[in-house]
C-alpha cells in the first residue's frame, strides 16, 4: 500500500507540474514523460507485489467529519491496476510527440494535468473500500475524462461529443448513486462489504442498478452512445486509455459488486451473458459500418466489452447453477480479456493517432498504401489488428478460448441452461467472424494497397516516440499469446477470493492453459518452418516485379480499388433488421455523367431510438412548459415564496 | 511411428483426390479428361517457376500463401485418420483449430487487399462473408457433439469407446450433420454451386479472384492448402459416416479410401449437376446448412436425451 500511495503522489506532482512550467514547452513535455512514467511503474510494481502476496493494509481518513475515505487492494484491486499501470505510461510517452502543437501551450499543460488525475482517479476507484470513496474516485475519473475529451474544445464536435459523454456519465452515475443509497437505506453503512448483509430480495434490484451506471461507463449496449461520439473527438492517446483502460472500470464495478453482493441467483448471470451477446454481435456489425476509423474503433470496444460480458455472464451462470468448471473458465477469461483488450485496444488507438495525425484524413476510403510509408505503425497495427479478432497464435485468442471452453462446459445441463449456453458460443463465433472481417477491411484499405489520396501518398513515420509504444504493445500481444500461463494464473489470482472455486477447476484450467499454449507454439513454430520452406523453393530464383493484374483492364487507378462501403454492405445488409441504413445515390442522369455520387449511412438503432423516441418527445413536453421560463425577476422571487409557503407544513 | 507415417501418406495423397473430382466431372460431359495426377503435375510445374510480384504489394502479400499453407497443415496433424491417434490432441482443439483456419483466412484476405485490384478486394468481401455464415454452422456442429457426448476434439470424437457415429441412438441427427457439413465443404473449399474456380470470369469467383497474382511456388502453397483442406472436410464426413474401430489397421485404411472416394466423387457429381449460386443465394445456401444442424441441437434436448 505505501508504494501505492507513493505512485499516486507522484502521479499528483507529474500532473501538476506542467500547470507550472509550461511556457518551456518541451521542458516540460519531457519532465511531464519521464515522472509520470515512473509514477506508473511505481504502481505496477506495487500491484506485482500484492500477487506475491504482500499485505495491502487498508489506509484511511476521514473527510467532512462524517465520511469516512478508505482506500484497500486486493487481488482483483491488483489485477486491475495492470492495465491502468501498464497502458497509461505508453499512452503518456507516445503522447510527447503526439501533442506536439507549441501553439496552445497552457491547453497541453492542463491537458498533462487532467490526464495524470484520470490515472489516479482510476487506481483510487480500483482501491476504493467504503461508498464515499468510490463515489468520489468515479466521479473524479468522469469529470477529468471529460476534460480530456474536449481538449479541442474550440472544435463545434468535440464539444458535443464531450456533452453526450458528460450526459451519459452523469446518468451512469446518478444510477450508481442510487444503488448505493439503496444499500445504505437498509444496512446503514458506509462500507463496501456491508453490502453482503442486504436482505436477499433488495441485491437484485442493487445490482441492477449499479449495472446500469458501470454498463454505461464499460459500453454496454444499448448504453454505449457516448463511445463513437467521445473517441473521435478526443486525442489518440486519451482514446487509448479511455477505451482500453477506463471504460474497464465499468467491468470492474459490476465484478466488485456481484462479489460483494454475494448473492447467487440465476438473474444476474442470465442479464450479464444476454447484455454481452447483444453487444458483441451489434458492436461488430456497427464496426463495419463505419467508415470513420477512430469511430470504428470505438465500436469495436463495444464489442469486446460484449465478449467481456459473455465471459463473466457464463461465470455467473457457472456459480449459480454450482458448475465449477464453467464459472472459473468465464470469470478468468472474461478477466484475461479486460487485460488482452486495454493491449490491443490502445495499440489500434494509437496506430490510429499516428495515421491520423500524418495525414490528416480519418475516412478509411481515403486512405491507402500505408504500410510502406509507415512500416512500424502499420506491421504493428497489423499485429493488433490479428489479436483482435482473436486469431490465434495472439492474446485475443487465449481470452476468447477460456470463455468458449467455459461455455461448452455448461452444454451439458438441461433446458435453459444449454440454451444459453448455446447462444453464447454462438454469438462469440459470429462475433468473431465478423471482427476478422471488419479488420481486414481496415488493415486491407488503410494500410495495404495504393494511396486514394495525395495525403496517404505524402504520408511518414511517425517519431519513436510514437512508435515505441506502439512495438511495446504489440510485442505484449504475442507474449500473451504463445506463453498465455503466467497472465492465465494472474488472471485467475484476481477471482480468488471472490467465488468458490474447486482445485479440481483450478488444474482444468492450468491444463487447458498448457494445452492452448501447446497449439499457439505449434502453430507459430510450423508458420516458421513453411517460410523455411518458402525460402527454399525461392532459392537461386530471379524476383521480378510489374502491375498488378487488372484482369485485361490495361489503365487502373488507385480510386478503383474497393471501398470500405462496398466491403462492408453485403454484411451489414445481412443485419437490416439491426441497422438502418441511409443511401444517397445522385443517379446517372445523362449520357456523360460528370460526378455521380453515391453515399451510405449505418445508423445505430440506439441512438436513433433514442432520439426520436426520448429525447424528441420530451422536448416537445418541455416546450410546452417554457412558459414558466419568462425572465421576469419579480415572478422568480415569486416562485420562491410559494415554494417556501408549500413547504412550510413540512418542517 | 504409426501416426507419422499416416500424416505423411496424407499430406502425399491429397492432391490425388481434386482428380477424382476433375475424372467425375468429365465423365458427366462425356470428356476423356485430364490424367489422375494432374494436380502433381500442376504443383512440379508452379514450385519448377519463379515468381511476379505487383509493384503495389508488400511482405503481407507474400506472407498470406505461407500462413494459409500452415493453418491446413496443423489442423491435417489433429486429425485421426482412419481411427489412428493423430499427432496432437487435447480437450478443446476443435476450436483452437477453427480459429487457426481463420488466421490462414486473415491473411489470404489481406493479401489479396494488398494488390489494389478492385476484383480481388471483391473476392475477399465474400469471402469473409460467407465464411462467418460458415463458421455458425461449425460451431453449432461442435455444441452438438459436446452435446452428445461430452467431447471436444477430434480424436475424442471419432476415437475411443464413445466415438460419434451414426451407429450410436442419436445417430439420427449425425445425418443432419453430414448434409450441413457437406454443403459447409462447398463453401469452405471453393466449390460448386458457391464458387466456381473454373470459371473464365474474375467478377464470378470468390476465392479463385483472391488469388490472381500469385504465381510460382506461392500459388502452389495456396493450392496445396486448399487441397489439405478439402482432404480434412471430407475426412470428417467419413468419420461420421463410419466409425473406425482402434487396430484394424489396413482394413479401415481401405475403407477410409473408398469413403473418400465416394465424397470426391459426390463432389465431382454436385458440380456436373448444378450451376453456381446467383451470389445473393449463397448466404441462404450456407444458413440453410445452419439450419438443419441448429435443428438437431434443438432436439438433443427432448428427443434424443
Amino acid at each position: 500500500m505505501e508504494i501505492f500511495s507513493l505512485s499516486v503522489v507522484v502521479l499528483f506532482v507529474g500532473g501538476l507540474l506542467p500547470l507550472v512550467i509550461f511556457r518551456f514547452f518541451r521542458l516540460m513535455k519531457a519532465v511531464y514523460t519521464t515522472i509520470t512514467v515512473v509514477g506508473c511503474l511505481l504502481g505496477l510494481y506495487g500491484a506485482v507485489t500484492i500477487f506475491s502476496g504482500a499485505a495491502a493494509g487498508p489506509y484511511s481518513l476521514h473527510w467532512l467529519h462524517f465520511f469516512q475515505l478508505r482506500f484497500f487492494l486486493d487481488s482483483l484491486s491488483a489485477f486491475f491496476l495492470v492495465p491502468i499501470f501498464g497502458v497509461c505510461p505508453l499512452a503518456v510517452l507516445y503522447s510527447f510527440h503526439y501533442m506536439d502543437d507549441s501553439n496552445s501551450k497552457i491547453e497541453t499543460g492542463v491537458h498533462f494535468f487532467f490526464t495524470n488525475v484520470l490515472i489516479i482517479a482510476m487506481a483510487l476507484v480500483v482501491a476504493a473500500d467504503t461508498i464515499a470513496s468510490f463515489v468520489l474516485a468515479w466521479e473524479l475519473m468522469s469529470v477529468s475524462s471529460f476534460m480530456l475529451v474536449i481538449h479541442d474544445y474550440q472544435n463545434k464536435t468535440s464539444r458535443r461529443a464531450g456533452y453526450i459523454y458528460l450526459l451519459f456519465t452523469q446518468t451512469g452515475a446518478a444510477f450508481i448513486f442510487a444503488a448505493m443509497g439503496l444499500a445504505y437505506g437498509y444496512s446503514a453503512s458506509f462500507d463496501l462489504v456491508a453490502l453482503a448483509q442486504l436482505p436477499e430480495q433488495i441485491k437484485p434490484v442493487v445490482f441492477m442498478l449499479a449495472l446500469v451506471g458501470f454498463g454505461s461507463k464499460a459500453g454496454m449496449f444499448p448504453l454505449h452512445i457516448w463511445l463513437p461520439h467521445a473517441h473521435p473527438a478526443a486525442p489518440s492517446n486519451i482514446s487509448a486509455i479511455m477505451s482500453g483502460v477506463m471504460i474497464k472500470m465499468g467491468i470492474y464495478g459490476i465484478v466488485r459488486f456481484y462479489a460483494l453482493l454475494g448473492t447467487t441467483g440465476t438473474v444476474l448471470g442470465q442479464t450479464i451473458l444476454l447484455a454481452g451477446m447483444v453487444s458483441g454481435v451489434l458492436g461488430v456489425v456497427y464496426a463495419l459500418g463505419k467508415h470513420d476509423l477512430k469511430k470504428l474503433l470505438a465500436y469495436h470496444s463495444v464489442e469486446n466489452i460484449g465478449i467481456i460480458l459473455i465471459g463473466l455472464g457464463i461465470g455467473m451462470v457457472g456459480v449459480s447453477s454450482g458448475n465449477m468448471k464453467m464459472a472459473v473458465f468465464g470469470f478468468v477469461g472474461g478477466l484475461l480479456h479486460v487485460l488482452n483488450h486495454a493491449v490491443f485496444k490502445s495499440l489500434l488507438f494509437l496506430g490510429a493517432g499516428a495515421v491520423l495525425k500524418k495525414t490528416g484524413v480519418n475516412h478509411i476510403d481515403q486512405l491507402g498504401g500505408l504500410l510502406k510509408r509507415m512500416p512500424i505503425t502499420g506491421r504493428t497495427f497489423m499485429v493488433g489488428s490479428v489479436a483482435i479478432s482473436g486469431l490465434p497464435p495472439f492474446n485475443g485468442f487465449v481470452s476468447e478460448f477460456l470463455i468458449y471452453y467455459g461455455a461448452f462446459q455448461g452444454l451439458g445441463a438441461a433446458g435453459g441452461l444449454f440454451i444459453l449456453s448455446m447462444l453464447a458460443i454462438l454469438s462469440l463465433a459470429v462475433t468473431g467472424g465478423l471482427a476478422a472481417a471488419c479488420f481486414t477491411k481496415v488493415v486491407g484499405l488503410v494500410f495495404l494497397g495504393e494511396p486514394r489520396t495525395g495525403q496517404a501518398a505524402s504520408a511518414v513515420e511517425t517519431r519513436c516516440c510514437a512508435t515505441v509504444p506502439m512495438a511495446v504493445l504489440a510485442g505484449a500481444c504475442v507474449v500473451i499469446g504463445i506463453f498465455p500461463e503466467p497472465f492465465v494464473q494472474v488472471a485467475f489470482m484476481g477471482l480468488k477470493g471472490l467465488v468458490p472455486v474447486s482445485t479440481a477447476a483450478a488444474a482444468d484450467l492450468v491444463a487447458a492453459t498448457a494445452n492452448l499454449a501447446l497449439a499457439g507454439r505449434l502453430f507459430a513454430g510450423l508458420f516458421l518452418c513453411c517460410v523455411v520452406l518458402r525460402k527454399i523453393f525461392y532459392l537461386g530464383k530471379k524476383i521480378r516485379t510489374g502491375p498488378t493484374w487488372g484482369c485485361g483492364f490495361t489503365q487502373p487507378a488507385a480510386r478503383m480499388q474497393y471501398t470500405g462501403t462496398s466491403y462492408a454492405m453485403s454484411v451489414v445488409k445481412f443485419f437490416s433488421f439491426f441497422v438502418h441504413i441511409r443511401t444517397r445515390y445522385s443517379g446517372i442522369k445523362r449520357i456523360f455523367p460528370d460526378r455521380p455520387c453515391y453515399e451510405t449511412r449505418v445508423d445505430d438503432i440506439a441512438e436513433t431510438v433514442l432520439a426520436d423516441r426520448i429525447v424528441t418527445p420530451m422536448l416537445y413536453f418541455l416546450g410546452k412548459l417554457r412558459w414558466i421560463q419568462h425572465g421576469h425577476i419579480q415572478l422568480y422571487i415569486g416562485y420562491i415564496i410559494v415554494t417556501i409557503i408549500v413547504l412550510l407544513p413540512f418542517i | 511411428m504409426e501416426k507419422y507415417i499416416l500424416l505423411c501418406l496424407v499430406l502425399l495423397a491429397a492432391p490425388l483426390f481434386p482428380g477424382i473430382i476433375l475424372k467425375t466431372k468429365a465423365f458427366f460431359a462425356g470428356k476423356k479428361g485430364p490424367p489422375l495426377l494432374i494436380k502433381y503435375y500442376t504443383l512440379a510445374k508452379l514450385l519448377r517457376k519463379c515468381s511476379v510480384y505487383s509493384t503495389s504489394t508488400t511482405f503481407v502479400f507474400r506472407l498470406g500463401p505461407t500462413v494459409g499453407f500452415g493453418s491446413a497443415l496443423l489442423v491435417l496433424s489433429f486429425f485421426p485418420f482412419g481411427g489412428v491417434e493423430p499427432l496432437f490432441s487435447f480437450h478443446g482443439d476443435v476450436i483452437a483449430l477453427f480459429y487457426i483456419l481463420g488466421t490462414g483466412r486473415f491473411f489470404t484476405v489481406v493479401a489479396a487487399l494488398d494488390t489494389a485490384s478492385p476484383f480481388e478486394g471483391m473476392g475477399a468481401a465474400r469471402e469473409v462473408f460467407f465464411s462467418t455464415i460458415a463458421e455458425l454452422t461449425i460451431f453449432t456442429v461442435l455444441i452438438l457433439f459436446c452435446r452428445i457426448n461430452g467431447s471436444l476434439s477430434f480424436s475424442e470424437y471419432f476415437l475411443g469407446d464413445n466415438p460419434v457415429s451414426l451407429v450410436d441412438p442419436s445417430g439420427a441427427l449425425l445425418v443432419l450433420v453430414i448434409v450441413s457439413m457437406f454443403m459447409v465443404m462447398l463453401t469452405e473449399c471453393s466449390r460448386v454451386p458457391v464458387d466456381d474456380p473454373a470459371t473464365h470470369l474474375e467478377l464470378t469467383m470468390i476465392h479463385e479472384v483472391m488469388i490472381l497474382d500469385h504465381s510460382g511456388p506461392d500459388l502452389a502453397l495456396i493450392e496445396l492448402a486448399s487441397f489439405y483442406k478439402l482432404f480434412f472436410y471430407s475426412a470428417f464426413i467419413v468419420h461420421l459416416i463410419y466409425p473406425f474401430s482402434a487396430g484394424a489397421g489396413l482394413l479401415n485404411g481401405i475403407i477410409f479410401t473408398t469413403l473418400m472416394v465416394l465424397i470426391y466423387g459426390a463432389i465431382g457429381v454436385v458440380e456436373s449437376i448444378t450451376a453456381r449460386f446467383r451470389m445473393n443465394l449463397v448466404p441462404q445456401f450456407v444458413l440453410t446448412s445452419f439450419a438443419l444442424v441448429f435443428f438437431a441441437a434443438i432436439l438433443t434436448m427432448g428427443v434424443f436425451q
